[in-house]
């Protein structure tokens, strides 16, 4: 057993380094691209998942949300809830938003979103939307004649829903705003953003105490986001709120991406498909590779059958360089985009409608593919080595 | 692996008896060899056999089938009270890496490899210790005359050097039979008379029991038996 193996290892070092070096070099550099193919598409279609995701939490919920109890409006008592929850290790920025949806009015256009309310100092703890301004200003706690809205709700800026925007308003401008309330105000445009996710710049925005005079509540909200400073742990904060005896409804964010969860898991299904398509692709690779070995190499396994060296040790033998083909294939692939691609998409990431997108290279994603290329080697090598050996020798050695 | 222990010293090294081969080409049956039966026998003095005859008289057929790298239709091949057609493939591929030799028309070495790892590699192949096959390689390369010539690519040697190399891949393992297949259909004359000279030589100093398909008369001289064969029949044995 451990001789045969050892004949089969001789045998593939031969072939390998005395072979035809262009081949070999061919061979894995093609291996190589098809590797960096396979975890290259799946790592832009987690980059897109992780800023999905991201923008869902830096623009609209923060990582874990809280609603009013059942059967209520609001959330009451809103200031002694965020002095609780700011004790909490981990908790680095709470804001308290009402919510309300209004017609909004300029020139002959108009519309319905929704308004949120938001108090600026607490707010850019939470969301990252002061980062995205692309004309005027943020809110500031003392703004209360002023708004600020989403490119979506201005129109102008090339927004996906610009057919329902009220058509290019611009910073200084003022607008008409009908509160569901039946309360009527005029604000003037303090500035427009654009946070490159559609959801959120259907967004506009007024000052907690702008709306608490439109509402006529005080120390209330619709909902309140808190910011945790490690993602995926929402589950124990919401723990510890409920510890702290927060009565309200308490969800962690996921619960709020909607059709966002949806396109997600289209992401997944089709990063799979293009995986599953990639390996079928490098199987057939390797097949071809070792096939046109074996063809070419017909009448060598047919000598060495007989002179009485055992079939396993030459199946082996093709197992083996169709092994470290894929193993230098991957090798080589995994340098090259850990030390050139992902440091490029990372300095310069793509654009996608949802924001900017860069690889997300996950060590258990990049361990499948290479644990997949390996067991297509196996196969791809065992193969065609095994119908060579399937003929006999005369035809092996004498055959056409 | 293959009970060799019951083998008696007496029992001829080859067997043959009735041994028949048909081809099936679509519905014609070709005969290729028919009732073939003689033998081989194990003596002090070891037989150094042609099969001789005209171009598809069944020389090779009949080497092909001896040596076990093809099956008769009918028939049986014996050695030393061992019937060959009993075993089993890997047990067939066994005995002809440890019991025989093989030495083809064109040479049959593999490209990659050095004339010594040519040669040693039956012998890794039988487990031995590499300081052992490599010694032993050294020392058969060094008895066809290539002692020189070890670590020599095929390509980067003559017919007649490759055929050597062949021939020390053919007896590292000390087989009972050398088979030879036209070994100098390839080579010039000088390089034929030399591989012939040698097979001579390894006949008679170390005893190697030779069998050699070849269509040349003038080969006669180096033999001491020669099996003719006509349309696949045996026409005359003798010199």
């Amino acid at each position: 057993m451990f001789n045969n193996l050892k004949l089969s290892l001789f045998l593939a070092y031969k072939s390998i380094t005395k072979g035809n070096k262009g081949t070999l070099f061919l061979t894995i550099f093609i291996l190589s691209l098809i590797f960096i193919n396979l975890v290259f598409i799946g790592s832009i279609f987690l980059g897109l998942t992780e800023t999905i995701n991201n923008q869902v939490i830096n623009t609209l919920y923060g990582n874990v949300v809280i609603e009013p109890k059942k059967d209520e409006k609001y959330i009451s008592d809103v200031s002694s809830i965020k002095q609780k929850i700011r004790n909490i290790p981990g908790v680095t920025g709470i804001s308290a938003q009402y919510i309300i949806g209004a017609a909004f009015s300029y020139k002959d256009k108009s519309g319905a979103w929704s308004v949120r309310s938001i108090n600026p100092d607490d707010e850019i703890t939470v969301t990252t939307t002061h980062n995205f301004m692309i004309e005027g200003e943020y809110l500031s706690n003392l703004d209360t004649d002023e708004i600020i809205i989403g490119k979506e709700i201005a129109g102008g800026y090339g927004g996906d829903m610009e057919h329902l925007s009220l058509g290019g308003l611009k910073t200084g401008e003022t607008i008409d705003v009908l509160f569901n309330n039946g309360v009527k105000r005029s604000y003037r445009v303090k500035g427009i953003f654009d946070v490159k996710f559609i959801q959120s710049n259907l967004n506009a925005f007024i000052s907690q105490q702008e709306m608490e005079s439109v509402i006529g509540m005080e120390n209330s909200a619709s909902q309140i986001l808190i910011k945790t400073e490690d993602r995926g742990n929402e589950e124990k904060y919401i723990k510890q709120f409920l510890d702290i005896g927060i009565k309200e409804k308490i969800n962690p964010w996921p619960v709020y991406s909607g059709i966002v969860k949806n396109i997600i898991s289209s992401f997944d299904m089709i990063a799979m498909l293009i995986s599953g398509i990639g390996l079928f692709v490098a199987s057939v690779t390797i097949f071809i590779v070792v096939y046109m070995n074996t063809i070419s190499k017909r009448r060598q396994i047919g000598i060495l059958r007989a002179v009485g060296i055992e079939e396993s040790v030459i199946i082996n033998s093709y197992i083996l360089q169709a092994l470290f083909i894929v193993i230098c294939g991957t090798g080589i692939g995994l340098l090259i985009l850990l030390t050139v691609i992902k440091p490029f998409f990372v300095a310069n990431p793509i654009e996608f409608p949802v924001g900017f997108v860069s690889l997300m290279i996950l060590p258990e994603k990049v361990s499948i593919n290479i644990i997949s290329l390996l067991a297509v080697a196996l196969m791809a090598g065992f193969i065609p080595s095994w119908m060579a050996v399937r003929e006999t020798i005369i035809e092996a050695i004498w055959g056409d | 692996m293959i009970e060799l222990d019951r083998i008696e010293d007496t029992a001829n090294l080859l067997e043959v008896r009735d041994l028949s081969r048909f081809y099936t080409m679509g519905e014609v049956t070709v005969s290729a060899l028919k009732n073939i039966s003689f033998d081989i026998k194990q003596s002090e003095q070891a037989e150094f056999v042609a099969v001789m005859g005209k171009s598809g008289s069944g020389k090779s057929t009949l080497l092909h089938l001896l040596g076990l790298l093809d099956s008769p239709t009918s028939g049986q091949i014996n050695s030393k009270g061992v019937n060959l057609l009993d075993l089993s493939e890997s047990q067939k591929a066994r005995f002809r890496l440890e019991r025989f030799g093989y030495v083809f028309q064109e040479y049959a070495l593999l490209p990659e490899l050095t004339a010594l790892e040519n040669v040693y590699l039956p012998a890794m192949a039988l487990g031995k210790k590499k300081e052992e096959y490599i010694k032993a390689a050294k020392e058969v390369l060094e008895q066809v005359g290539l002692g020189k010539r070890l670590y020599h690519r095929p390509r980067e040697m003559s017919g007649g050097e490759q055929q050597r190399v062949a021939i020390a891949r053919a007896l590292i393992n000390k087989p009972n039979i050398l088979f030879a297949d036209e070994p100098t259909a390839n080579l010039d004359s000088t390089s034929s008379k030399q591989i012939l000279e040698l097979f001579q030589r390894l006949n008679r100093e170390i005893g190697l029991t030779i069998l050699m398909v070849t269509h040349e008369p003038d080969d006669k001289k180096y033999v001491s038996r020669v099996i003719w064969l006509k349309d696949g029949e045996l026409a005359e044995q003798g010199m």
